[in-house]
C-alpha cells in the first residue's frame, strides 16, 4: 500500500471520527474514490445515501430501530402470509369458509397473494442469473437471515413459493393444453437448468435469496412500481458493498441496511421506472434528452454526427440513466462510479455529465462509424477505464 | 464496384420476457449461446450480414426488446420502422404463447401506416420434456394469423439460421414483388446500392466467404 493511499485512508478515518460529520468535506473525499479497507465505502455509502445520521451518537439506536422495522416487515410480508398459505394447505374443507384460496373477489387477500407470486417469479428469474461473471451471489451469506429460517416457523417461504407456483403452473397447464408428450409426473422436473443459481440446502441461503428478499419487500412496499427488470442491478452493487464490509457487525446486518439505503436510492430515481411519467418533466424521456442537450453544448460536432445518423438518445441512455450504468462496467469499476455519483448532491445531473463524457471519450470513433458501428459501440462500451471517464465528467462539471 | 448488400432490413424481436429472445439473437449474430444473460432493459441493438441467394445479401439491423410490460412505453416506439419480426414465445411456458395475440395487438397498433412482416418462433425446443405448447397448435395458430411457424434452440443452435433467413426471404419477396417499396423517412427498408466497406461488426458468417464474382 503506497503511503500516499495510507494517508487517503486516514483521512477519510479522520472525517468518519467526528462525533458530527461534516457532509461537506466527506463528499469531498468520497467524490475521487473511497477505499474499501476497513468498511469505508460501505459506511460512506450508508451516509451519502441518508440513511446514517451525520450525528454519530445516534446511530446505535437508530440501526437498532430500522432493523427492528426490517424484521417487521419480514413478518408481515413473508411470514404471516406464508403461514396461513401453509395452514390452508392442511384443512382442505375450509374452502366454505368466508375467504379462501379460490375466492374469486378481487379483495381477497389471496388474490394478492396469488398476484406477489407472479412478482415474486420475476423477481426470482432475475436474481438467479445476477453477476454472473462472479461466483459471490451464488455462494452461502455467513449470516443467513434466522427470522426467515426458524424450524419452528411452519410457513410457505418465498423458496417454496417459486417452487410451488412453478410446479402449480406446469401441472394446471400441462391439463389444459391437452398435450399428450408433457413428461410423466413421476419425472423430476428440471425447473431451473443448470444455467441458473441453485437453492442451497434448508439451514443456509445464498446471497442471491437475500437480495431477492429485498426486492421483494420492496416491491410489497411500493406497490406503484413493484418490481421492474434492472432493478436487480440497482441493488446488487449496494449489497455486495455491505455483505463484504470488513466489519462483522455491520456485515451481519447488510440486509436491512441494504433495503434502506436501495429504497433512499429509489425514491430518487423511481420516476425512471413508472411507465405513466415517461413523457413527463420528470420521466426518463425527458432524462435521455437531456444527454442529448448537454452534448450539443459540450460537442456540436459529436451532437450533430448522432443526429445526422439518426441514433437517438432513446436508443442507449434509457439503460445508462434508469441503471445508473451497473449493466455498462465490471462490478468493481461501477462501485467507483458510485462512489462519485452518490458523493454528488446532485448525483443525477452528475450521471448525465458521466454519459455525455463517455459519448465524447469515443467522438473520433463516432465520427467515422456508420449507424451501426456506433450503435455497437453504445451498446458496448469499449472503454473500461471508469477514471479516465469520470475525470471527463468532472472536467464538463466544472466547465459549465 | 459490387455492393455489399443489396438491401437492409430493419428487424424486431418482441416476446414475454425470459422467452429467450437476447440468447436466439445473440446466437445469431455472434455465434454462441450465453449460458446466463441479463434481462434487457429497453432495447438492444445487433446486425449481421445474410446471404439469401449466392452473391445476395441482405443487412440486417436487430432490436432486440425488453419483454416485461413496464418497458411497452419504450419499445413500442421501435415498431414503426421494422419491416419485419420475430415472435417468440417459450414451448415450455404456456403463458408465453397465450399472450401471442396481445403482442401482435401491440405491434399492429402501433406501426399504422407501415405493417411488419412476423415470423411465429417457438424457443428453447431443446426442452422437449418439459414442452407445454404442440407443435400443431402453434402452426394453427400461426397460419391464423398469416405468420409461418419456426421452432428453434438457442442452446443447441437449431433452426436459428434458418428463422432468420426465412423471414428475410419473405421479406425480399416482397420488396422484389413491390408490395414493400422503401420509402424516404422510413428506416425499414434501405437499399444498400453503394460501395461499403465491411466492418468487423457486421463481419459475414463462414457459408458466406465464397467469392462473390
Amino acid at each position: 500500500m503506497s503511503t500516499a493511499y495510507k494517508n487517503r485512508i486516514q483521512e477519510f478515518k479522520l472525517a468518519l471520527s467526528e462525533e458530527n460529520i461534516k457532509l461537506k468535506t466527506l463528499r469531498e473525499l468520497c467524490f475521487n474514490g473511497i477505499p474499501f479497507e476497513g468498511g469505508i465505502r460501505a459506511l460512506c455509502w450508508k451516509i451519502l445515501l441518508n440513511y446514517l445520521p451525520l450525528d454519530q451518537t445516534l446511530w446505535e439506536s437508530f440501526l437498532k430501530k430500522q432493523r427492528e422495522v426490517y424484521s417487521q416487515f419480514l413478518k408481515e410480508m413473508i411470514i404471516q402470509p406464508g403461514i396461513a398459505k401453509a395452514n390452508m394447505s392442511f384443512s382442505r374443507e375450509d374452502v366454505t369458509m368466508e375467504d379462501h384460496p379460490l375466492n374469486p373477489n378481487p379483495d381477497s387477500r389471496w388474490n394478492t397473494y396469488f398476484k406477489d407470486n407472479e412478482i415474486l417469479l420475476q423477481i426470482d428469474k432475475d436474481v438467479r442469473r445476477l453477476y454472473p461473471d462472479m461466483a459471490f451471489f451464488q455462494r452461502p451469506t455467513e449470516y443467513p437471515c434466522q427470522l426467515i429460517l426458524d424450524p419452528q416457523n411452519d410457513y410457505e417461504t418465498l423458496r417454496r413459493r417459486v417452487e410451488q407456483t412453478t410446479l402449480k403452473a406446469q401441472t394446471v397447464n400441462c391439463n389444459r393444453s391437452g398435450v399428450t408428450n408433457v413428461s410423466s409426473p413421476g419425472k423430476a422436473l428440471n425447473l431451473y437448468p443448470s444455467n441458473e443459481y441453485e437453492v442451497l440446502p434448508n439451514g443456509s441461503e445464498a446471497h442471491w435469496e437475500v437480495v431477492e428478499r429485498i426486492l421483494f419487500i420492496y416491491a410489497k412496499l411500493n406497490p406503484g412500481i413493484a418490481y421492474v427488470q434492472g432493478m436487480n442491478e440497482i441493488v446488487g452493487p449496494i449489497y455486495y458493498a455491505f455483505a463484504t464490509d470488513p466489519n462483522s457487525q455491520w456485515k451481519e446486518h447488510a440486509e436491512a441496511d441494504t433495503f434502506f439505503c436501495f429504497t433512499n436510492l429509489m425514491s430518487e430515481n423511481r420516476d425512471n421506472f413508472i411507465k405513466s411519467l415517461d413523457d413527463s418533466q420528470c420521466g426518463i424521456t425527458y432524462k435521455m434528452e437531456s444527454v442529448y442537450s448537454m452534448l450539443r453544448d459540450k460537442d456540436l460536432v459529436l451532437y450533430l454526427k448522432l443526429e445526422e445518423q439518426n441514433i437517438k438518445p432513446q436508443y442507449f441512455t434509457f439503460r445508462w440513466l434508469t441503471l445508473l450504468l451497473s449493466q455498462e462496467f465490471l462490478l468493481p469499476d461501477v462501485l467507483r462510479i458510485w462512489d462519485t455519483l452518490f458523493s454528488d448532491e446532485d448525483r443525477f445531473h452528475f450521471l448525465v455529465l458521466v454519459c455525455c463524457a463517455m459519448l465524447i471519450l469515443i467522438r473520433d470513433k463516432i465520427l467515422v462509424g456508420d449507424f451501426t458501428m456506433n450503435m455497437r459501440l453504445l451498446q458496448d462500451y469499449p472503454i473500461s477505464d471508469v477514471h479516465t471517464i469520470l475525470t471527463k465528467a468532472k472536467e464538463l462539471q466544472d466547465s459549465s | 464496384m459490387e455492393a455489399i448488400w443489396l438491401y437492409q432490413f430493419r428487424l424486431i424481436v418482441i416476446g414475454d420476457s425470459t422467452v429467450g429472445k437476447s440468447c436466439l439473437i445473440r446466437r445469431f449474430t455472434e455465434g454462441r449461446f450465453a449460458q446466463v444473460s441479463d434481462p434487457t432493459v429497453g432495447v438492444d441493438f445487433f446486425s449481421r450480414l445474410v446471404e439469401i441467394e449466392p452473391g445476395k445479401r441482405i443487412k440486417l439491423q436487430i432490436w432486440d426488446t425488453a419483454g416485461q410490460e413496464r418497458f411497452r412505453s419504450i419499445t413500442r416506439a421501435y415498431y414503426r420502422n421494422s419491416v419485419g419480426g420475430l415472435l417468440l414465445f417459450d414451448i415450455t411456458n404456456r403463458r408465453s404463447f397465450q399472450n401471442v395475440h396481445d403482442w401482435l395487438e401491440e405491434a399492429r397498433s402501433h406501426v399504422q401506416p407501415h405493417s411488419i412482416v412476423f415470423l411465429l418462433v417457438g424457443h428453447k425446443c431443446d426442452l422437449e420434456a418439459q414442452r407445454q405448447v404442440s407443435r400443431q397448435e402453434a402452426e394453427k395458430l400461426a397460419g391464423a394469423y398469416g405468420m409461418r411457424y419456426v421452432e428453434t434452440s438457442a442452446r443447441d443452435a437449431i433452426n436459428v439460421e434458418h428463422a432468420f433467413t426465412e423471414l428475410t426471404r419473405d421479406i425480399f419477396a416482397l420488396v422484389r414483388s413491390g408490395d414493400i417499396t422503401i420509402q424516404e423517412g422510413w428506416e425499414g427498408v434501405k437499399s444498400g446500392f453503394v460501395p461499403n466497406v465491411v466492418h468487423s461488426s457486421e463481419e459475414v458468417t463462414k457459408s458466406d466467404r465464397r467469392c462473390l464474382c
